[in-house]
């Protein structure tokens, strides 16, 4: 079976602007696919295309084999969108019923499963009650349900945990990898790595249009880390500081403050930076050779574009003037 | 098909459980119910005019008016007893509102057929009632001064003319009156004004609202930017018609109670003038509701891309202007296109797509217009509605995810030839 989402060398421009430049991806059946990149990197207009609410300038985009595009195949996508958006005077029931509608589902069967899936996420005493009636969190709760009420194969998911509290976040986050589970494929869209370290099998990190890296995240993890070291210390950092910048030890240094994240300069030996922190009077509370963190390796991947993409973000005018 | 239907459902279960459809669909009958009963106030005792008659000669004109004005039920007429200053006095009594007014004749009336009436309200009514009176009493007396036996004036005086109204069109002649042609004429282009700017308004404030409210990029991964517009203006034009149906059921309804309703105030219903509907032809019914719907589909368009193109109500209003002043053309103009139904000015209105939904059932119930003039008019207008929703159809695909400024209409172009 060929993969849900192919993006091939898609290219998409707007005023002045290439938001995404000759990209391409691709999504397998059955796992969590992050896409990764900072502010204004193109992953929005990347899911748009995807979804066929933009057309790409160049490429071609394929879902489940088919260039037909994401409206053909709604029924079998969920789509949650980063400019989140439901009716605020309609009831809760009332809107994801008519939502499934759209989708293709008959109305018992989407009333039926908008009851279950609202009682599964604590919301069933609001069935009733106004969209506008409810917090912000729990109006994301109910356009996540949008997404995934008709039961689709494959779920995109744009933004899909910022300003969430951490107890709604992490009920949504099991509700995505139950759907992984259940052999369904999510995309989703992020700048937070955590979540992209906590969920994704494979992912795609973006920054100015452009793809930067793909793949499982344990091969990334492998080709793009040289040797790592996680230190924590405890209380005394001894001549600590002197050591991380001794350029033939240390090769790059994340500094936290009590934590810290080295990389090993070539031929260098984590026994000697042991050593020479210990003898140095600092007091250390953990000490580790690990891969390096997603965190790492998107800021040394993304680093300086990240700034300037994300200072001028294209508005839609701009993007609209490019189309002509 | 069935995501179109949903869009629809939605757009009218909505619509319909709002408060404003409730407050204006019972405002219409309660509004109706009030001009019934008003009606039957009127032609209860209340309704009567109680007058003075002041003769200031001598021949007993005065006197010959009372009595001739004893069997009118709208004027109950008084004879004033002469004296210096009853003039004054009258004129004090209709300030107070005890009496009407009050009508003066004198020994000249016979000569020179001169009186007077003065009143505290002139009425069309009154005034036409005093004058018949006055002159058949003129008549009677001149031909009584030239020795005819009273008793034959009475009897020549007794038969009253009835001139029946009928009005011939295509071939039919049916009774109307020129005041019914007036008023079906109005009627007509107050209806379809109301009717088509009303709901047009309303979709073009769904497109907005789904706009503002962010909702439309989720609804445009699952049905084509057409389907979803085509969705609102049928959705809206079901409420429209649901809202025409809860009025018309309930006029016909309270017409027909009509006599009940005079029974519990406390008149007599046979006396009660009927309200005379005019006589709505099946053909002019048929020619209504197609311009209705013409109109409402062309128009609806038109005001979908408005609300496409604006970010807020503000923009929207401002952008909408154009099209209402469109369509207030024909509603304008509707006086001329009774008057003078054939004139060039007429038959330009009723061919332009965007004036003839009001003009051609307004000329067509005139019946001025010809079959072959009427399927060029409807031709038209077809014609305009599938031109005028593909660019409004383009303008609404690119407009519903944008934000930002209103678009320049050089901007506008360049949508409909990219999207």
């Amino acid at each position: 079976m060929s993969d849900p989402v192919v993006v091939d060398r898609v290219t998409k421009r707007f005023a002045g602007h290439t938001a995404v430049d000759t990209l391409s991806l691709s999504v397998p059946s059955g796992i969590i696919y992050g896409l990764l990149g900072p502010n204004g990197a193109g992953k929005t207009t990347t899911i748009r295309m995807i979804m066929d609410i933009y057309e790409p300038d160049e490429g071609v985009v394929r879902l489940f084999n088919d260039v037909a595009g994401g409206r053909t195949h709604s029924a079998r996508i969920g789509y949650l969108p980063e400019e989140r958006g439901l009716y605020p005077k309609m009831r809760v029931l009332d809107v994801l019923v008519f939502l499934a509608e759209t989708k293709g589902v008959v109305r018992r069967a989407a009333r039926a499963r908008a009851l279950e899936w609202l009682d599964r996420l604590g919301l069933a005493d609001w069935r009733l009650r106004k969209v506008s009636d409810l917090s912000k969190g729990m109006q994301q709760k109910v356009q996540f349900i949008s997404a995934m009420l008709h039961d689709p194969e494959l779920v995109v998911l744009d933004e899909p945990f910022s300003a969430l509290d951490p107890v709604n976040r992490q009920v949504l986050l099991d509700t995505v990898i139950d759907f992984r589970r259940r052999g369904k494929t999510v995309l989703f869209s992020t700048h937070i790595m955590e979540h992209a370290e906590q969920l994704c099998d494979r992912l795609c990190i973006i920054a100015r249009g452009k793809k930067l890296i793909d793949g499982t995240l344990a091969d990334i993890k492998r080709t793009r880390g040289g040797k790592h070291i996680v230190i924590a210390f405890d209380g005394s950092q001894g001549a600590a500081q002197q050591i991380f910048g001794d350029r033939r030890l240390v090769a790059k240094i994340h500094d936290f403050g009590q934590q810290a994240e080295l990389e090993l300069a070539d031929g260098a030996d984590a026994q000697e930076i042991l050593r020479a922190l210990v003898s140095s009077g600092a007091r250390l509370s953990h000490f580790e050779l690990a891969s390096p963190s997603l965190h790492k390796i998107f800021v040394d991947l993304v680093g300086p574009d990240a700034a300037t993409a994300a200072a001028n973000p294209p508005t839609d005018r701009e993007r609209e003037r490019a189309r002509a | 098909m069935h995501k179109v239907w949903a869009v629809i459902r939605r757009e009218f279960v909505e619509r319909v459980r709002t408060k404003w459809f409730w407050v204006s669909a019972i405002l219409g009958p309660v509004l109706f119910a009030g001009i019934i009963v008003f009606q039957i106030a009127q032609s209860v005792g209340g309704g009567a005019r109680h007058i003075a008659v002041v003769d200031t000669g001598k021949a007993g004109y005065g006197r010959r008016v009372v009595e001739a004005l004893g069997a009118s039920k709208s004027i109950r007429a008084d004879a004033a007893s002469p004296s210096p200053h009853v003039l004054d006095s009258l004129t004090e009594l209709v300030e107070a509102k005890r009496i009407n007014g009050f009508l003066i004749v004198g020994d000249s009336l016979s000569s020179d057929g001169k009186a007077e009436y003065r009143a505290s309200n002139l009425s069309l009514q009154t005034i036409e009632e005093l004058q018949r009176t006055l002159n058949r009493v003129v008549e009677k007396a001149r031909l009584e001064g030239k020795g005819v036996n009273p008793t034959v004036v009475d009897w020549a005086q007794a038969l009253r003319v009835t001139l029946e109204q009928k009005k011939c069109q295509r071939g039919a002649c049916l009774a109307e009156s020129a005041g019914q042609s007036f008023i079906m004429a109005y009627l007509i282009s107050l209806l379809l004004f109301m009717a088509i700017l009303l709901y047009g308004v309303n979709v073009m404030s769904s497109v907005l609202e789904e706009k503002r409210d962010r909702i439309v990029e989720v609804l445009i991964s699952s049905l084509r930017p057409f389907q979803l517009m085509l969705g609102k203006v049928f959705g809206a034009g079901a409420v429209s018609f649901f809202q025409f149906l809860i009025w018309g059921v309930s006029a016909r309804v309270l017409i027909s109670l009509r006599g009940p309703i005079a029974r519990a105030l406390g008149a007599d219903p046979s006396q009660i003038q009927d309200v005379r509907l005019p006589h709505i032809p099946f053909d002019t019914f048929v020619v209504f509701m197609a311009c209705f719907l013409g109109g409402f589909l062309l128009y609806s368009a038109m005001f979908a891309a408005v609300g496409a193109m604006s970010s807020n109500e503000q923009e929207a209003r401002q952008a909408q202007q154009p099209v209402t002043y469109l369509l207030m053309i024909s509603y304008l103009s509707f006086i001329g296109l009774t008057n003078e139904p054939t004139s060039t000015f007429a038959k330009t209105l009723s061919v332009v797509p965007f004036t003839s939904p009001i003009a051609t059932p307004v000329r067509w119930a005139g019946g001025s217009m010809g079959v072959g003039e009427l399927i060029v008019s409807l031709g038209m207008l077809a014609l305009a509605i599938v031109g005028v929703t593909w660019v409004a159809a383009r303008i609404y695909r690119v407009g519903i995810l944008m934000t930002g400024k209103r678009p320049t209409l050089k901007e506008l172009v360049r949508w409909v030839r990219t999207a």
